[in-house]
């Protein structure tokens, strides 16, 4: 083989072992993926997913996001206003919805307080609705925002705008982002992870994980709990490992005498990446297997193995970012409470629904501190947007109670990756339409969020269409408050 | 108009060092070395942008205008033509003072020495500015003499040959003709020659051969379908409406008006009219307005709660948005909220744009309103049947025309005859009409009046603006007190006269053959994009393209046959280390295929890919994900059946919310935008794809079988046809060997493993015909030697 091939392999397999940590900051990333120019990456010869050290000091390494995909009650979950109960079934104040459109609601809707009953959890006395009696053991580890608001109130252009920035679709994701910036730990597993359960996809479809005009490497990977884990990665019925062991050392052996022949860096790569498929088709089907998990902590987090279900996603987060995955997305459907059915009741529809999550969630939170993960990987939990203060307006007559799409105040929690613990930040006003101070936008969250990660989001940029794109747009600032 | 005198190009990035300056020595150049120095880092905040725009006086200073660098700042200025010493830019970009350095350090590092010195000596040079190159229309450049002259096949080789011989490089000799073949092939149809072509190619005499084979191409009949690839990813092109229900939309038949257009070579000026504007032409046709779909491929949201009227907007955007891109590479969304950081294209500007293209009659309907219903032969068969049959009842008995009375007075006996019309009649409505999306334009007091949109919000107007394009490029044509409306855009946007769209548009073209444009970004022309590596060779192609009539195919030849193209691929490593990219063209392209071309040639390979053009999307195998769209419809499909299920990779149902996997994991886009350039990746889940996909196993199986059916007997002949059938080159003895080898390894293996011999060689492609006399275990070896011809990268690769 000629030195120049010996060399591009020799690289190719370094980055393979991942070993290719240690101060490489956004200029050597570019010179990587050869996208400084916005040319086309030559051959990705160098791998693009080796792991990177970010450019500043980072407090989370990695990161899992449950997003509750149709937006949570907020008012029954997080954000008690007792003013809002006293004044339940009045008109909404004029001044609080003058010169606004909702999306189910129009006239004058009434006033809606929360049925749920609230408790002072933890040493910080973080207020916690009923629905949630899980959370409230870990009330003290959680970073509480209750002044979120956002500009959307469709489901997917909010969507959007909370993991890409903008409501419409064409931009990168939060995971492929983080994963642009910091590659992986272990090469032999995506990324970048994708789970969704009760069957539904996000709202903006694969484009709420998608790499936009990142290279599609990183974009995020689906995995199941049934059917292949990953789409093909098992080989087909009739081959054995071995078989496929022996196909692939032929199909080696004539890609190298090619590469022998061309003189073509992308083959050595070709084969580099061939390789690292036959360990995935090991390792992926391995990690995502929780029955090999102890009965106890499938008990914890109420998962049953063979099931798709939040549960069996949030056990699979903490295995996945263990094996060193770099960014676990959650999607769960289900939580768009407008009422127009006794599953999306504020009371024992809430009740059900909370529970397939806030167990999982809290036992995700104590098994990552009790491994010593939660020191560094950032846990977010989200919907779309939050929901009225008042009733829907469709089903404002009905027994049932529900509430419509609201951008203008919410909460979102988070955990662990440098986060101030047991602390909430901001607080909406009495009746809970307005931020009342401390007001925190998506791109704020999001700058936040990369502060973590060690980035300056006005510099984790990429080249496209002869601009500098970035998560936060053009807006954007961290917020200080949040930082342990 | 300035005539430029180009230098070579200074590529910046990991490129650059490896392509050498020949005019070095001479002063700094504006547009060759301090434009895109400016702009990068001094122009967004003293650019365009007079709403944002920092320094200087009060309308603030602005660096990239001679006036404005010039312009007297109280006693002194930013620029002092021939005084570097007296100029205030370089008393700041040297400064030591963190209030006055520039750029302040918050906007990174500050400039080099290099740069500096850049600066220093053009201004000291006088400091001239020069506009942006591609703001200029093109004239044709004279072809360039060559020492060579024995090298260049036609005009474009000169331009190439020229720069190599600058550079002291020699290009590399002509490939052989299978590679030539598999490449003109693959370029052109996206799809491998059968044996007896490439043998009829190879055995051809003449001397104008590969010409023959190239006209052969352009008039096959998988020309259209390949060219087409790339303009439905321009056109954002989807079998859905997008969003998070993303319900499915019916707008195929816009893509088959693609397809027929590419086939028919319509000339590019009127391609472009008729998809923006044939609805406005004089006596326009059915066919014409079917063309008007381009942009109607806007997404739709279908969600509940949403206000129509803010989701038209957003697609108006998006039509200028892709307007601009697909035809000017020039990004105007940034115009959108803010007058353009970089290029002189203000916010108003767009919204003249925007106007242009704000009254038509689509309003984010659910029901896609207006539609044109187009023919679609299966169905009119039997809607004329039914027609048929319910006129031959209404013949025999008149009353049957009216509704039954409601009184029960109808004589029984017209009663068996009354039940039959009724359910002939009820199938007639239930029979689906195949409809396109079109544009229509508003007429009278339903017009729409345009207002700026402050910062980008469709809410917050401002200034009423006309219809109009921007002042930095040609004029509009439109007579005297007319408006300009969507057919003044398009005949404006094919004038010989608008500097960027035949530049543009051969660019692509270029890019398709060669993996890299001649300006490396394609979507991007304006100051923020690359400098041409090629500028007079981009200018001469424009210009032939025009002068052609805007004959693609005509410039596609030209390309094709040039020497230049016709090299091989086989590159020297010091030639690889010093040019990566290959953007000299000191040997032949090498390009990974498209996700579709992958696809596409495998089953072609295995015989079976199915030539049935046209016709509603398709639904070949895709994994179950057992997922629903959110608020819509489940993702998983009922797979097609019959030839359906083998159809060209064009033809499969695009669904923007979830695209066909194995297609994304090949760099094909969601299509809910615009996409100029796919990346090409090579990843492990690409690996996972091509080994086991049922559908590319299916291929490995009827591969494995045309192998040993029409192989000849020896296991070393079958190995050879395989490897003809996918890489048209013959295998060499060491590669047959290996191939020979794995087959008896796994041959034995399967000897003892019948049950899964059975499924490796049958599922999912079926049980093995009667007249195939091979045992199950051998043809489940081939089956598995088969795959891996499929996953060479020699098989992944245009050659």
């Amino acid at each position: 083989m000629n030195p120049l091939l010996e060399h591009k392999l020799l690289t190719t397999r370094r980055h393979l072992l991942g070993s290719m940590a240690g101060g490489i900051g956004a200029i050597a990333m570019h010179d990587l993926l050869g996208a400084t120019s916005g040319a086309p990456a030559p051959s990705l010869a160098a791998d693009p997913m080796a792991a990177r050290q970010p450019p500043l000091p980072a407090k989370a390494k990695r990161m899992i996001v449950i997003h509750l995909t149709g937006s949570p009650p907020h008012l029954d979950l997080y954000d008690h206003k007792p003013e809002l109960t006293k004044r339940d079934g009045q008109d909404c104040p004029a001044e609080t919805i003058a010169g606004k459109k909702f999306a189910f609601t129009s006239g004058t809707p009434k006033l809606l307080g929360t049925p749920r009953k609230w408790v002072r959890c933890g040493e910080s006395g973080m207020e916690l609705s009923d629905a949630i009696p899980n959370l409230h053991r870990v009330a003290d580890k959680m970073c509480l925002v209750r002044s979120m608001f956002t500009d959307q109130f469709n489901h997917a252009p909010a969507e959007l705008m909370v993991y890409t920035g903008s409501p419409r679709a064409g931009r990168p994701s939060l995971g492929s982002w983080a994963t642009y910036g910091l590659g992986t730990e272990n090469a032999n597993l995506p990324g970048f992870v994708v789970l969704i359960s009760s069957g539904v996809q996000p709202n903006g479809g694969t484009s709420s994980f998608g790499s936009g005009f990142l290279p599609s490497v990183y974009q995020g990977v689906q995995c199941r709990s049934k059917g292949d884990p990953v789409l093909y990665v098992s080989d087909p019925p009739g081959m054995s490992r071995a078989m496929r062991r022996k196909s692939l050392d032929a199909l080696k052996d004539l890609n190298e005498l090619q590469a022998r022949e061309l003189g073509n860096p992308e083959t050595v790569t070709r084969i580099a990446q061939y390789e690292l498929a036959y360990r995935m088709q090991a390792s992926v089907p391995d990690v995502m297997d929780i029955s090999k998990e102890p009965q106890q902590v499938l008990d914890a987090y109420g998962a049953k193995p063979g099931q798709a279900s939040l549960a069996n996603n949030c056990l699979l987060a903490r295995r996945l970012v263990e094996e060193g995955v770099r960014f676990v997305h959650l999607f769960d459907w289900g939580w768009d409470f407008h009422g127009t059915g006794p599953q999306e009741d504020i009371r024992d529809g809430l009740t059900k629904k909370a529970a397939t999550f806030d167990k999982p969630a809290a036992a995700l939170i104590e098994d990552l501190e009790q491994r010593g993960l939660l020191e560094d990987t950032l846990v977010l939990c989200t919907g779309e947007f939050g929901r009225t203060p008042f009733r829907e307006g469709r089903t404002s007559s009905g027994g049932i109670l529900g509430r419509d799409h609201y951008p203008d105040c919410y909460s979102v929690w988070m955990a662990g990756g440098g986060v101030k613990p047991g602390y909430v930040h901001g607080a909406s006003d009495d009746l809970g339409f307005k931020v009342a101070h401390d007001m925190v936008h998506i791109h704020d969250l999001q700058a936040t969020i990369l502060h973590l990660l060690g980035f300056d989001h006005t510099k984790l940029t990429y080249r496209f269409q002869g601009r500098d794109f970035r998560l936060t747009d053009v807006h954007g600032h961290v917020v200080k408050a949040m930082l342990a | 108009m300035r005539h430029f005198v180009w230098f070579a190009l200074a590529v910046s990035g990991w490129s650059s060092a490896v392509i050498t300056t020949a005019a070095a020595e001479s002063g700094p150049s504006y547009t060759r070395d301090i434009r895109g120095l400016l702009s990068n880092r001094c122009v967004r905040c003293h650019g365009p942008d007079g709403e944002d725009r920092h320094g200087g006086g009060d309308d603030g200073l602005r660096l990239d205008t001679f006036a404005g660098a010039t312009a007297d700042l109280g006693g002194h200025a930013a620029i002092v033509p021939g005084s570097p010493g007296e100029s205030e830019l370089i008393a700041r970009i040297t400064s030591t003072d963190p209030d006055l350095v520039m750029p302040p350090p918050e906007a990174g590092q500050p400039l080099s020495e290099r740069d500096v010195d850049l600066l220093r000596r053009w201004i000291a040079a006088g400091a001239a500015y020069e506009p942006h190159w591609a703001y200029v229309a093109p004239r044709r450049p004279d072809v360039p003499a060559v020492v060579n002259t024995l090298w260049p096949k036609n005009d474009v080789d000169r331009f190439i040959l020229a720069r190599l011989e600058a550079e002291g490089l020699t290009p590399q000799p002509e490939a052989d003709r299978v590679t030539i073949a598999r490449r003109l092939a693959l370029d052109l149809t996206g799809l491998p020659l059968s044996l007896a072509e490439i043998d009829a190619f190879v055995a051809d005499p003449a001397v104008d051969a590969v010409e023959k084979l190239v006209d052969r191409l352009l008039a096959h009949h998988g020309y259209g379908e390949h060219m087409a690839r790339q303009w439905l990813d321009l056109a954002r092109y989807a079998d859905s409406a997008g969003y998070a229900d993303d319900p499915p939309r019916t707008i195929w038949g816009w893509r088959d008006w693609v397809v027929r257009a590419f086939d028919a070579n319509m000339p590019f000026d009127q391609f472009t009219i008729r998809q923006l504007a044939g609805d406005l032409l004089p006596d326009a046709t059915l066919d014409d307005r079917v063309a008007t779909a381009f942009h109607r491929n806007t997404l739709t949201n279908n969600e509940g709660g949403t206000i129509d009227e803010e989701f038209r907007t957003v697609a108006v955007i998006d039509r200028v948005n892709t307007t601009m891109s697909t035809w000017m590479g020039t990004t105007m969304a940034c115009a959108q909220c803010h007058d353009h950081k970089y290029d002189p294209l203000s916010q108003k500007e767009y919204f003249q744009l925007y106007a242009i293209l704000n009254n038509t009659a689509d309003a984010d309907r659910r029901d896609e309103a207006p539609t044109e219903r187009v023919p679609w032969e299966p169905i009119d068969t039997q809607r004329t049947a039914i027609e048929q049959e319910i006129a031959a009842i209404e013949a025999g008995i008149p009353q049957l025309k009216k509704p039954a009375p409601k009184d029960h007075a109808e004589p029984p006996e017209f009663q068996p005859a009354r039940k039959i019309i009724d359910a002939l009649r009820k199938k007639l409505a239930a029979m689906p009409a195949v409809t396109v999306p079109v544009m229509q334009e508003l007429a009278g007091d339903k017009r729409r009046v345009t207002k700026i949109q402050l910062r980008g919000n469709w809410q917050n107007l401002g200034d009423e603006v006309r219809e109009g394009v921007p002042e930095v490029f040609n004029d509009v044509a439109v007579p005297e007190g007319a408006q300009v409306d969507r057919l003044a855009l398009a005949k404006w946007l094919v004038d010989p006269a608008n500097p960027l769209t035949a530049r543009v548009v051969v660019n692509r073209i270029w890019e398709r053959f060669f993996g890299i444009g001649i300006v490396s970004t394609s979507e991007e022309f304006g100051s923020q994009g690359e400098l041409p590596s090629h500028p007079e060779l981009l200018d001469w192609l424009a210009c032939e393209l025009i002068e052609s009539g805007w004959d693609l195919q005509a410039i596609q030849r030209l390309i094709v046959t040039s020497a230049a193209y016709r090299q091989t691929s086989k590159c020297p490593p010091d030639l690889v280390a010093r040019d990566p990219e290959n953007r000299l063209l000191a040997c032949g392209p090498r390009v990974r295929l498209s996700a579709e071309v992958i696809r596409d040639q495998a089953l072609a390979a295995a015989g079976l890919l199915s030539p049935k053009k046209g016709g509603p999307s398709v639904h070949p195998p895709q994994p179950d994900v057992g997922l629903r769209a959110a608020f819509g419809g489940g993702i998983d499909w009922q797979t097609s059946t019959g030839e359906d299920r083998y159809r060209r990779a064009l033809y499969t149902t695009w669904r923007r919310s979830n695209p066909y996997p194995s297609m994304v994991m090949f760099d094909a886009p969601s299509r809910e935008v615009c996409t100029i350039r796919r990346p090409r990746t090579n990843t492990p889940l690409q690996a996972l794809v091509t080994m086991n996909d049922p559908a590319y196993v299916e291929a490995a199986q009827a591969l494995a079988r045309r192998m040993v059916r029409e192989g000849g007997s020896t296991v070393a002949d079958r190995v050879s046809h395989g490897f003809r059938l996918v890489l048209a080159r013959h295998p060499s003895a060491a590669e047959v060997d290996r191939l020979v080898q794995l087959q008896a390894e796994v041959l034995a293996e399967y000897a003892v493993a019948p049950a899964d011999a059975r499924q490796m060689a049958t599922d999912p492609l079926g049980p093995v015909p009667a007249d195939l006399d091979i045992d199950l275990a051998d043809l489940a070896a081939w089956t598995v030697v088969a795959n891996v011809i499929l996953n060479l990268d020699e098989t992944f690769m245009c050659p």
